[in-house]
């Protein structure tokens, strides 16, 4: 009876709890938070430049944020997420190591990893057989139709956009 | 600097295929050939003269391919493909479909994935695109994949390459003496550079944002969620910028953040009721 219980509380807890830890991000214009995802969507708040916003999902191009000022639905790229600069770890660096590159970015050595710096690029030697195992792979006009067909991705008519002046 | 060096290997590569001797007046004598050149070209085919005198002149789908094979080529020779066909035949299937709602469909469209922790894509005229490794590894889904596939299939369709190659050179080789040979063409490699080193080249910023916006629309007509291209650029802005994985692509394109202000501008709200999917289950999954 007594395990029951705690069984109960504890499934109660993790329900409350968000499946996934919270992210945080920065508006970067002022913008309004939507109640449903679509822009004719009733508006419920409005928010300022530089408030923080907790991110708890995502929608196509929306976010579902909470904030001191309410929540709601607000455009993706009106947000910076907030994440942490991801520095050079220590793995990382040793990586680097691994694959020949110190700091100045030029090759030390060889071990089969390698970068793409200019340098390197520029002594590119053609290679014929590599050539012809790339292009061996190339899917048809009907093959792609087919891939679509199976993901179930249905094309949509949409104009380009204007460029920004 | 730079540009002062390409021209210097693309006169002297003309100048070696003229038979011509050193030591007189570089301009003059490459203005001269270039002239011929124009003129043979005019001789051959009237209906060029207008492409010619503009200066910039018309390329072939022909010519645009070899000159992309060449590169394609070079850039294998630096980083190979990861060795793993269903990773290979899949981006072939994603970049192939995403393509067909290009503007160009019937081109010989080519994906591949190629060895190197660096996180970059390179496109080639002609529709030969690359992935790295460490870029693929920043994707989560297919629809991100996709994106980027867009954005480089938009430098193939508006053949951004190919301008700097024309604009550069100035030449335009016979169209039979490209296409005729097939794998290691030298004419082209002269026209081209060192090695693979094209692709290392800025592209002018507004290109960039271009294929941007390209990369967007082309993933919501095939169905895609296109706001997994902005989020693509979110991820690798986040990376800081002394980073080695980055160091040549932030020394080629604008900043992450100036590239997603200049999309959210293109993009308004046109694209905020476009649901797409994002098809995380099928997305083919690499080891780091």
């Amino acid at each position: 009876m007594k395990i029951k219980e705690i069984a109960i509380l504890l499934l109660l807890v993790l329900a409350v709890q968000p499946a996934v830890a919270v992210e945080t991000g920065t508006v970067l214009k002022a913008e309004v938070i939507k109640k449903e995802p679509f822009t004719d969507a009733k508006t419920v708040a409005t928010l300022n430049v530089g408030d923080k916003v907790n991110i708890l999902k995502k929608d196509g191009g929306w976010l579902n944020v909470k904030s001191a000022r309410g929540g709601g639905w607000v455009r993706m790229l009106s947000i910076r997420k907030g994440e942490a600069k991801k520095g050079k770890s220590v793995a990382e660096s040793f990586a680097g190591l691994a694959s020949g590159r110190a700091g100045t970015g030029k090759v030390v050595a060889t071990t089969g990893i390698r970068g793409l710096n200019e340098e390197e690029l520029k002594a590119a030697k053609f290679d014929a057989e590599e050539l012809n195992l790339a292009e061996s792979y190339m899917t048809t006009r009907a093959e792609a139709q087919s891939f679509a067909n199976q993901g179930k991705l249905k094309p949509r008519s949409l104009d380009y956009l204007p460029l920004p002046q | 600097m730079k540009s002062v060096y390409y021209k210097v290997v693309l006169l002297s590569g003309f100048m070696l295929s003229c038979g011509t001797v050193y030591g007189f007046d570089f301009g003059q004598e490459f203005n001269k050939a270039l002239k011929e050149n124009v003129q043979e070209k005019i001789g051959k085919n009237p209906g060029a003269a207008a492409n010619v005198l503009s200066g910039i002149v018309g390329t072939s789908q022909e010519e645009e391919v070899a000159i992309g094979k060449q590169i394609a080529g070079n850039l294998l020779g630096a980083s190979p493909l990861v060795k793993d066909k269903r990773l290979q035949k899949y981006i072939n299937n994603v970049g192939r479909w995403v393509a067909s709602q290009s503007e160009r469909p019937d081109l010989p469209w080519h994906f591949g994935v190629i060895e190197s922790n660096d996180i970059n894509a390179f496109a080639a005229p002609g529709g030969y695109i690359f992935v790295t490794r460490g870029l693929y590894l920043q994707l989560h889904n297919e629809a991100a994949l996709a994106g980027v596939l867009a954005h480089e299939i938009g430098h193939v369709i508006r053949q951004h390459h190919l301008k700097i190659l024309q604009q550069s050179s100035l030449v335009a080789l016979g169209g039979e003496a490209l296409s005729r040979q097939v794998g290691n063409n030298e004419k082209v490699q002269q026209l081209i550079g060192s090695g693979a080193e094209v692709v290392a080249r800025s592209l002018d910023k507004n290109a960039e944002f271009e294929a941007d916006s390209i990369a967007v629309v082309l993933s919501a007509r095939a169905g895609y969620d296109p706001f997994s291209f902005p989020e693509v650029l979110q991820d690798i802005g986040h990376i800081a910028k002394d980073d080695n994985s980055v160091e040549l692509l932030f020394k080629t394109h604008p900043h992450p953040d100036e590239r997603l202000d200049k999309l959210n501008v293109a993009m308004d709200d046109r694209l905020d009721n476009v649901k797409g999917l994002t098809l995380e289950k099928r997305f083919y999954r690499i080891n780091p």
